[in-house]
């Protein structure tokens, strides 16, 4: 090589594109000439940012618009292809009725009219049936209990894509259905349920027996949502409401919205937190609508069916899966915070790692554990273990408690509290001890006392010594 | 075949592994695809958007119009999918189209030169796998300035340049498959490459880029 070094061969030197000899040579040249050393620099520098710039991640952009602008434009593309395929035969007739038409009005001609000319007033697009509404899926997201989808227990309940024609039935369980964004319903125990139709123009439920909680995000114009029950249509455009239907009656009540309940012979109206019963065989329009109670209107909150956000049943079954919670009984459960009712139930996640909760014999949440979740078929189990029977040594571990108070160092806590006047004050504590003595939590759930006295008391209790004795977990309130 | 084996590089998805399909989804999906089945179209659009924005965002060094520029692409792919034979991966054939779309992108830009943007790196970070330790502010800002650098001496080359040198120096990729991409043939990708190199270089170094063939290896820096 003579001369200075070209700037590309640094960058071949960088990504080890040059010969030992003339690496050696390049490098001698750069100690010895600045310049090039200086070019080096700079192309070095660019270079490694050529790793970063491989490795920017992908921007957020309003995918959703994106997809909506895609489809409306393909489908756009596609009806004008579609108008402008001309039925094989439509010209040949367009061409003959003109012909036809031309020798009546203007007697015989020498010529044959031109087709071309008539053909672009007649040929009109022949008018296209409606093509049929898109058919919707359904996914489960949530089940516990017995499920029957079309009179069989499906081993794959979550993986089934629920259409048109479907029956789905419980035993002591029940199943939440997803079939939209924000729109699900609830089938509760020893409910059965038809998807009459199910597209997007309409969706029509039968219920035959049972209890169905639905909510629905708002229909645009076009749209119905229906629930046959008996003699009774229940219909909505954008609510949450529970149809409980059997022999005897019909009970509709709505949370939130507004719901049309029609028979043959008219129509009630039931808005927000009331509620109508139809005895079976009586007319609708003579029933009252009566106001929920707080009681049912907490009913109606707690089962509020479960939908996932981001509605898109092909993505769902390929990046979800179901997590098993396995309990001894049932119990009410938690998964990530969110509320999921009694298990034993199986609940759709999308993979990763999922913390579950459940509540104890009070009805307190407890972290049960944590799971992970990968994207398959079989999703994941967690079993969790039964709670431990209620203890029977709250006596005598309460006594220990009260003889093993440090008095003189408890004295010495309230010392500020005393000499300010203030009596009659409190601290209650719940604490849990096991068969060993050792104390598994001890918390301070509610007291008078100032923050630093009350953990001053704290630290008293906490130097309680228990000796060996049955568990116990139990709620002490000590009067100081 | 050359298309077939490369794009484990060109697929990647940094936010996930939605774009990895197997042979026999992939050939489900594209069926269902040119069945007009929208639900596929989704998945398609739901499996490849990110690997789609992440190209061209990459190629562009700016995210202007990254939108219609997705919207661009998975048009292109729609209407093209009745054509597409699969002699190459569905994500090979959706990167070709990437880069065609980012040419044409660059192309515009060259003939409107108010609307240059160069990247907008700041927006997104880079992968923190790749550091080991909380990076410090200055050597933020001193990769940003030197990503900006880059970008400003791509705009300089001319668009059929940029794109090679882009996938070449950039991307990793070898001659054949940029050949593939750029639907050309290897050894005027070759020619290509050694023109566009030398061009950026020399910008990078600090040179003015030369109008007229350069002198060779032994040029003055």
């Amino acid at each position: 090589m003579s001369g200075h070094v070209a700037p590309h061969r640094w960058a071949d030197l960088w990504a080890g594109r040059v010969g030992e000899p003339e690496r050696g040579v390049m490098e001698r040249h750069a100690q010895s000439c600045r310049a090039c050393a200086r070019v080096r620099q700079r192309v070095t520098r660019a270079s490694d940012s050529f790793t970063t710039i491989r490795t920017q991640p992908a921007p957020e952009v309003s995918w959703d618009a994106i997809r909506a602008r895609v489809h409306w434009s393909v489908s756009t593309q596609r009806r004008a292809a579609h108008r402008h395929r001309r039925p094989a035969y439509g010209w040949l007739a367009g061409a003959l009725a003109t012909g036809i038409a031309v020798a009546l009005v203007s007697g015989p001609a020498p010529t044959p009219a031109p087709a071309s000319q008539p053909i672009a007033k007649q040929d009109q697009p022949a008018p296209q049936p409606a093509p049929p509404p898109a058919a919707l899926v359904g996914l489960v997201s949530r089940a516990s209990g017995d499920v029957m989808v079309d009179g069989v227990r499906p081993a794959d309940l979550f993986a089934r894509r629920l259409t048109a024609g479907s029956v789905i039935a419980t035993a002591e369980g029940r199943v939440d259905l997803q079939f939209g964004d924000k729109s699900a319903f609830s089938l509760g125990p020893r409910s059965t349920i038809e998807l009459r139709r199910f597209d997007a123009q309409t969706i029509e439920l039968a219920i035959n027996d049972g209890t169905v909680d639905v909510v629905v995000a708002p229909r645009t114009g076009g749209q119905r949502f229906l629930v046959d029950a008996g003699d009774q249509v229940v219909e909505v455009r954008g609510t949450q409401f529970r149809v409980a239907h059997d022999k005897s009656a019909t009970t509709v009540a709505c949370r939130h919205g507004l719901v049309a309940v029609s028979d043959g012979t008219g129509k009630v109206l039931v808005g927000a937190a009331r509620r109508v019963h139809v005895a079976s065989g009586s007319p609708v329009s003579s029933e009252p609508v009566v106001a929920l109670s707080s009681d049912e209107l907490a009913t109606l909150a707690q089962a509020t069916p479960l939908a996932l956000p981001l509605w898109d049943p092909a993505a769902l079954v390929q990046n979800s899966a179901p997590l098993e919670i396995a309990t001894s009984g049932h119990r009410d459960v938690r998964v990530d915070g969110l509320e999921l009712g009694l298990a034993p139930l199986r609940v759709r996640v999308m993979p990763g790692r999922h913390t579950v909760e459940t509540a104890d014999s009070a009805g307190r949440f407890r972290r049960a554990g944590w799971v992970d979740v990968a994207a398959t078929p079989h999703g994941a189990r967690l079993e969790i273990p039964a709670e431990p029977p209620p203890t029977s040594g709250i006596t005598e571990r309460r006594h220990q408690l009260h003889t093993g108070i440090d008095q003189p160092r408890l004295g010495r806590c309230m010392r500020s509290i005393a000499k300010a006047g203030l009596t009659g004050t409190y601290v209650q504590v719940e604490l849990a001890v096991d068969a060993q003595g050792a104390v598994g939590f001890l918390n301070v759930i509610d007291t008078d006392l100032p923050s630093a006295t009350a953990s001053c008391v704290r630290e008293v209790l906490a130097d309680v010594r228990f000796g060996r004795g049955a568990a116990a977990t139990w709620r002490e309130r000590i009067d100081l | 075949m050359a298309a077939q084996v490369m794009l484990g590089r060109v697929k990647r998805d940094t936010t996930g592994s939605l774009a990895t399909l197997g042979p026999a989804d992939e050939a489900d999906l594209i069926a269902r695809c040119k069945a007009d089945d929208r639900a596929a179209h989704d998945e398609l659009y739901h499996r490849f958007r990110r690997q789609a924005a992440g190209n061209l965002y990459r190629v562009l060094g700016d995210r202007t119009d990254l939108d219609d520029l997705v919207q661009e692409v998975f048009v292109i792919a729609f209407r093209g999918l009745e054509r597409f034979r699969g002699d190459a991966r569905l994500s090979t054939w959706l990167y070709r189209i990437c880069v065609n779309v980012a040419l044409g992108k660059i192309r515009t830009r060259k003939r409107r030169p108010a609307a240059i943007g160069v990247a907008d790196l700041d927006a997104t970070s880079a992968d923190p796998s790749l550091t080991e330790r909380p990076e410090t502010p200055d050597r933020t800002l001193e990769r940003r300035q030197e990503q900006e650098r880059v970008y400003k001496a791509l705009e300089l080359l001319a668009p059929k340049k940029r794109i090679v040198l882009y996938l070449h120096e950039i991307e990793g990729l070898d001659l054949k498959e940029i050949a593939y991409l750029v639907d050309s043939n290897p050894v005027t990708v070759r020619t290509r490459l050694f023109y566009a190199r030398r061009e950026f270089y020399r910008i990078i170094a600090g040179e003015d880029p030369p109008d007229k063939p350069a002198a060779g290896e032994g040029g003055e820096p």
